[in-house]
């Protein structure tokens, strides 16, 4: 068959809360096993040493720590239907989540794909709990059962298209859900496949049973192949691995864990019992899988026992190994069983077992088995070509093939073969080393549903990074195409390691710096590009970008290519060399134009597309190229021409920065041929031009009205009257250029407004020379439109001032000044954090484009990291006077009520939505109680801002409820139906309004208290 | 043509002074002698430090020189074929000469290439890998490999230990100073014991330091650290499950059977902890050979200790294993001895 790729993996076993504590177990032979917590049942009051009748004969088993523990506002679940759920759902879509992440995939884009679902399970433990008291059967009781539900909550949560399915083969279930995974995946049904196991004991049923039947270990726990094995002892977990066609992770360069080659399932018919193990069937499993996988079975080198450790069932795996093995050449096969360390975790075995071999391959080394220093000598190990494992077995750097057995206790037995990863597979390389490109510093970004769950996360984040020595880039990199999609967007540059790691841990530990840092944006960010005029210009300007990032060389020398027939000499090299002919306006012309179309070309190959644009006077070149209005190669030979007739006008020309507005200055001007009001750039920000002499009659006049004034530092009289000799040879150029209508709304400084339809041509270019740059104008215009992001195209911030100085006061907020390039030392780092300002605003960069291709490199990174504050356990426990005493409904354990939604949880300045003291309304309160009741939330925790659906989770039987509940609370909607109401419950608000324009009233009752609507 | 064989021609070891009893330590240090018997296990410790005055009476290479001497004064074996000299300590006289340069220079060599392997209770193995491998290669025939330690640099008389917990405690009472070589030839000599295997792994990736020894220089000698700390949970609870792992790791490697071993030279922690770990690698078969009840914890000396005292039994033919575990960065370590 066509190898399987195992691409992602999360789980957790007793003793081990994560894949990596899992792996830790394993290596230092821990055991996991312990006294059955006290919130399952009694263990003692079940005990009975010799097995009495209803009786365990141990109180011990393997059990995973915080079972109870969900978060389910991350998954906008109510608390109601939370407590509800089979805690077997709830562990398995937290690790599902995480598993995917660990594959560097975000869960949120692999939603909408036919990804599979397929996941091993037997335990109904829970629904036994619950579904037995019939007259507290509710609609999320129903939903909160059924094996089924495992697989479908995961593809409803994640929105997965593909197959989803539980499989029930009682031990061997989760290996056979791979087998299905893994034939789906051939058979093209899906292209990612979730597989997984998980195993919950919320009754003492299976541990009375097993002790019943005699197979129970009175230590509680499994010592496989060993001589003092006893019986099995219970085991819990839960494990998701990821999978993909080998070929389709390779192609997407995936990090590969294992690969397996071949896996087969079979039954053993009718065999010596229905529950006896079958050494004939077991044998055939284990050809079956050599045969798919197409290997020598002398090849493998180890192989993960089913190993129950009874007495039985080891000696039969042992002769059906024994009949592939005991002849082979060589070493022995190595042997080992985790459920020497865990216990026997049942539905999810054949996960457990899968994760430990695909950890072994690997790291290279496979673990040594718990309890093999005494193995069984009955068992003849040796002579059947096995050997069990003592101590840990280095593997070679060798490709390594690997078996893993499970069996069903009903007679499904499945086996595995696995192989180590294809040596580039195990660490990815890039596959494109062509094209260079990147900004030289990446962006790390990190969401979260709310600001709790970013700092939490962020902390975790802080703690892996700092024990990594990998490029700060491709953790970046990583981190760009993992943590995505939650509304609660952190960015920071992300330039070394050791410095991210840092950053990442103030945020985590300071509330306003996180604030800072954070933003939930509402939605697209409308971003507008100003690009800075003459006198913005210096010597060695964007040189340090230039060195940081291929990207913004690739269109600065691209630029210098346009201009060098023009300008015959290389803009580019002038620039970079610090020349002071940087000055001269006809360098200074062309070098800013190069600067700035390289600059937003940059941002826009970085997926940032102004939606508006606007330059200051010959900032207006660079835009019209981004505009589509001029070509590059048009623009470049005008404002060459430009820069070149200017040079050539004589010199004694001066420009006058006057801090008066306009009004005041004008009439001095009025009647002067030789001045000109040059720039109007705020309300007290008037620039004139013109004669030298003028402008001094001009000045004393303004000094003696006691006026600030301010000499400019040019060599000509830009935009004044004595720039008219060079209008005609300019128009000449002008006219054989040409120029379009923009694409982009461009604010003219030319006209003080937005182009509407006009075209940029030689008309427009030629008036632009001796017109006043009407900034203040085409800025207020601009604004008006609400532009949430400003950002400053050149080689230093000037116009983000000016826009500050025009006095606004937005009612939607002060957009943001974004600031690429902020002076002389300013590099990539700068560029990549005005990529983190303009992402927590909204924006989607093209992340491919910030990183050179050799830092596009997965990384793993620390999955999601959920909140363990709610949870959500059985009423009551089983007890020993049997059913007939079933819990009720379940409700959140009291030790930790569910709090409130994680957003109130803020602190101050993190973007927390509003929440105004409202007027007293009653309407309003008994809405609030009534969904508070529904969701099973407490009162003060439902909000007027709050989503229904996306928010307080509710469904269908949820809103049915609702309007049963309104109608007995409220009057006058006896004429309104659930079709009235679906369209006005977008939130909380949206309902309360409905029912106020409807005309309905407060039913006179006194109000229920929240314990009253919590166990409703 | 196959690769040589090491063998150990022969050893010598060298404590410093008259042992010293828990009696007379407890009144030193003002503890109570049972806790020490009960909870320690360890009967007696030599120091190179005299234990009233505080003064220094041996240096690391004064003990190490000793215990070459005598090496290399057995019969079968001549100074004069040194080849080479290999030292592990765990506590070096100074960083600079390293000791071992001392140790050549007081036993009369010269001309030899010399190697000092910075380690704790592995270092004596690793020292033992290292001119197994210089055997090996052909290039060598007869070389010298010594380990010892001085533990009594950290023994500070003049401290009061009235109050001091016990994990503080068991600092002062379980080390013990001295230091063992052995002459290592390419063909059978003097006591014609071959070197089989030897096992020196590093498998710390990710685990915290089960004990820190620090040093301090000009800069921080008056910072206040403790100069010896130990994890000793972590210690108790990963050294016997490693020394299993080591136990079976070797065997397997030899392709021996534990009934196979004549004799079992066990870590050699504490009396105490050296009985438990005995106990849970569980060869009844073998005899089991241990000093550092008598010795303390002397570091890289226990295992030339152990040694010793087995040659006194060893007979053609018989089988030893020995297993160490260096608990500061979790080192795996152990060698298999064959008389023939």
């Amino acid at each position: 068959m066509e190898p399987i790729a195992i691409v992602g993996i999360d789980c957790r076993f007793p003793g081990a809360p994560d894949t990596g504590a899992y792996w830790d177990l394993l290596m230092r032979s821990g055991d996991g096993v312990g006294k059955v917590p006290e919130q399952r049942w009694d263990a003692d009051e079940f005990h009975s040493a010799d097995g009495a009748e209803g009786h365990s004969n141990t109180v011990e088993g393997g059990f995973i720590g915080d079972a109870d523990a969900f978060d389910n506002e991350f998954f906008t679940i109510s608390p109601r239907e939370a407590a509800a759920m089979d805690p077997q759902q709830r562990l398995l879509l937290q690790c599902a989540w995480r598993a995917i992440e660990d594959a560097g995939l975000s869960p949120q884009r692999l939603g909408g794909t036919d990804t599979g679902v397929f996941v091993g399970i037997m335990g109904n433990e829970w629904a036994q709990l619950h579904l037995t008291d019939y007259a507290k059967v509710t609609a999320q009781i129903g939903s909160g059962n059924g094996y089924c539900m495992t697989a479908n909550r995961v593809s409803y949560h994640l929105n997965l298209k593909g197959p989803s399915l539980a499989v029930d083969t009682a031990c061997s279930s989760s290996l056979v859900a791979v087998h299905l995974a893994a034939n789906s995946l051939l058979a093209g049904e899906c292209d990612t496949a979730l597989a997984g196991g998980v195993n919950v004991a919320v009754t003492p049923a299976l541990s009375i049973f097993y002790t019943q039947a005699g197979l129970s270990a009175p230590d509680g726990r499994c010592k496989p192949f060993g001589a003092e094995a006893n019986g099995i002892g219970r085991g819990e977990g839960v494990g998701v691995v990821v999978l993909r066609r080998l070929s389709d992770a390779l192609k997407d360069g995936q990090r590969v864990y294992a690969v397996i080659r071949g896996i087969a399932v079979n039954q053993d018919g009718r065999s010596n019992g229905l529950t006896a193990p079958n050494r004939w069937a077991q044998q055939d499993v284990l050809a079956a899988a050599y045969k798919r996988a197409g290997v020598d079975p002398a090849e493998v080198v180890f192989t993960e026992a089913h190993g129950t450790g009874t007495t039985l069932g080891d000696m039969m795996e042992v002769k059906a190994l024994g009949h592939h093995h005991a002849d082979r050449p060589g070493k022995p096969l190595a042997l080992g069983s985790v459920k020497g360390n865990i216990g026997h975790t049942e539905g999810a075995a054949g996960i457990a077992g899968l994760i430990k071999v695909a950890l072994a391959l690997h790291h290279r080394v496979v673990p040594a088995s718990r309890y093999a220093t005494k193995e069984n000598p009955a068992l003849q190990l040796k002579q059947h070509g096995l050997r069990l494992l003592k101590a840990p077995l280095r593997l070679p750097s060798s490709p390594v093939l690997a078996g893993l057995s499970s069996f069903g206790m009903g007679g499904t037995n499945a086996h595995a073969v696995l192989e180590s990863a294809p040596p580039a597979a195990a660490r990815p390389a890039p596959h494109d080393k062509e094209t260079a490109g990147g900004i030289g510093c990446g962006v790390y970004t990190v969401t979260a549903p709310g600001a709790a769950a970013l700092r939490r996360n962020l902390a975790a984040q802080a703690d892996a990074v700092a024990a990594r020595r990998v490029s700060a880039q491709a953790l970046a990199w990583t981190s760009n195409q993992v943590k995505t999609g939650h509304r609660y967007r952190f960015a920071v540059p992300a330039h070394d390691t050791a410095d991210l790691a840092a950053r990442l841990r103030e945020a985590a530990d300071d509330p306003d710096l996180l604030a800072r840092l954070t933003a939930a944006p509402a939605g697209k960010p409308r971003t507008a590009f100003l690009f800075t005029g003459q006198g913005s210009q210096y010597g060695g300007m964007t040189a340090g970008l230039y060195r940081d990032s291929a990207l913004y060389r690739r269109f600065l020398d691209e630029a210098d290519d346009a201009l060098l027939p023009h300008t015959g000499r290389s803009v580019r090299d002038l620039i970079l060399a610090g020349d002071d002919d940087v000055h001269q306006t006809r360098w200074t012309q062309p070098a800013l134009f190069a600067v700035e179309y390289a600059l937003a070309r940059t941002l826009t190959e970085l997926g940032i597309r102004p939606d508006l644009l606007l330059g200051h006077s010959v900032g207006e070149y660079a835009a019209a190229v981004l505009a589509g209005a001029l070509t590059l190669d048009g623009a470049a030979r005008l404002i060459t021409a430009r820069g070149a007739l200017m040079q050539q006008l004589p010199e004694g020309g001066g420009m006058l920065s006057v801090r008066a507005p306009l009004a005041e200055v004008a009439p001095l001007v009025d009647g002067e041929p030789l001045v000109g009001v040059a720039a109007v750039n705020g309300p007290e920000a008037t620039v004139l031009s013109g004669d030298l002499g003028v402008l001094e009659r001009i000045e004393t006049e303004l000094v003696s009205r006691g006026l600030t004034t301010r000499r400019l530092t040019v060599s000509h009289a830009f935009h004044s009257p004595l720039m008219r000799p060079m209008l005609e040879e300019f128009a000449l150029v002008a006219r054989e250029v040409g120029g379009g209508v923009p694409d982009i709304p461009v604010y003219s400084t030319v006209r003080g407004r937005v182009l509407d339809g006009e075209a940029m041509d030689a008309v427009y270019w030629i008036e632009h020379i001796g017109a006043t740059v009407r900034f203040q104008d085409a800025a207020d215009a601009l604004l008006d439109t609400g532009p949430t992001h400003l950002v400053e195209i050149g080689p230093q911030p000037v116009l983000s001032g000016m826009v500050r100085r025009l006095g606004r006061r937005d009612r939607a907020g002060a957009p943001a000044h974004v600031l690429p390039v902020r002076g002389l030392d300013s590099g990539g780092r700068d560029v990549a954090e005005a990529l983190a300002e303009l992402y927590r605003g909204g924006a989607e960069p093209r992340w491919e484009a910030v990183y050179p291709a050799e830092e596009r490199v997965p990384q793993p990174l620390v999955p999601y990291v959920f909140s363990d504050e709610h949870r959500y356990w059985a009423a009551r426990r089983p007890t020993a006077a049997g059913p007939a005493d079933s819990a009720p409904a379940a409700v959140p354990a009291p030790a930790a009520a569910p709090a409130q939604a994680e957003p109130a949880a803020a602190p101050a300045g993190v973007a927390v939505l509003e929440r105004p003291a409202a007027p007293a309304d009653p309407l309003s309160d008994t809405v609030q109680e009534v969904i508070a009741a529904v969701g099973g939330y407490e009162t003060g925790d439902v909000f007027a801002h709050q989503r229904l659906y996306e928010d307080l989770g509710f469904d269908s039987v949820m809103i049915m409820e609702l309007k049963t509940r309104l109608d007995e609370r409220v009057t006058g909607l006896a004429h309104i139906t659930v079709q009235d109401l679906l369209p006005r419950l977008k939130t909380v608000a949206d309902l309360t309004g409905f029912l106020h324009e409807s005309g309905a009233t407060v039913t006179a009752r006194t109000a229920p208290t929240a314990q009253e609507g919590r166990t409703a | 043509m196959s690769t040589p064989t090491a063998h150990i021609a022969s050893i010598g070891t060298a404590l410093p002074g008259d042992p010293v009893d828990n009696a007379s330590l407890a009144k030193v240090l003002g503890v109570n002698e049972e806790w020490i018997e009960v909870f320690i296990g360890t009967k007696t410790r030599h120091f190179a430090r005299d234990l009233g005055t505080g003064e220094v009476r041996w240096s690391l290479a004064d003990l190490c020189a000793q215990a070459a001497q005598k090496a290399l004064a057995a019969p079968g074996v001549d100074p004069a074929d040194i080849e080479f000299i290999v030292l592990g300590t765990a506590t070096p006289d100074t960083l600079m000469p390293a000791t071992v340069n001392q140790v050549a220079d007081q036993l009369g060599l010269d001309q030899v290439p010399t190697f000092q392997l910075q380690s704790g209770c592995a270092g004596a193995i690793q020292a033992l890998s290292v001119g197994q491998t210089m055997i090996a290669s052909g290039q060598y025939r007869t070389g010298l490999v010594i380990g010892g330690d001085v533990c009594s640099k950290h023994l500070d008389v003049q401290r009061d230990l009235s109050g001091a917990a016990p994990s503080d405690l068991v600092n002062f009472v379980l080390f013990g100073d001295g230091a063992g070589a052995a002459v290592l030839t390419a063909e059978p000599a003097g006591q014609r014991v071959a070197l089989r295997h030897v096992l020196n792994r590093f498998t710390g990736l990710g685990r915290k330091p089960g004990q820190v020894i620090e040093w301090f220089g000009l800069a921080d000698r008056h910072d206040d650290r403790q100069a010896l700390t130990e994890d000793y949970k972590a210690i108790e609870e990963r050294v016997p499950v490693m020394a299993v792992e080591i136990l079976w790791e070797l065997l397997g490697e030899l392709d021996w059977e534990a009934d196979d071993l004549d004799f079992l030279l066990p870590p050699q922690l504490s009396g105490r902890m050296t009985r438990r770990i005995t106990e849970e690698l569980d060869v009844p078969t073998a005899e089991e050979i241990s000093c550092v009840a008598d010795t303390g914890n002397n570091g890289n000396a226990l295992p030339f200790l152990q040694i010793e005292k087995l040659l006194d039994r060893m007979a053609d033919g018989h089988k030893a294993l020995a297993v160490a575990v260096e608990s500061s960065k979790w080192i795996k370590a152990g060698f298999a001895l064959e008389k023939i």
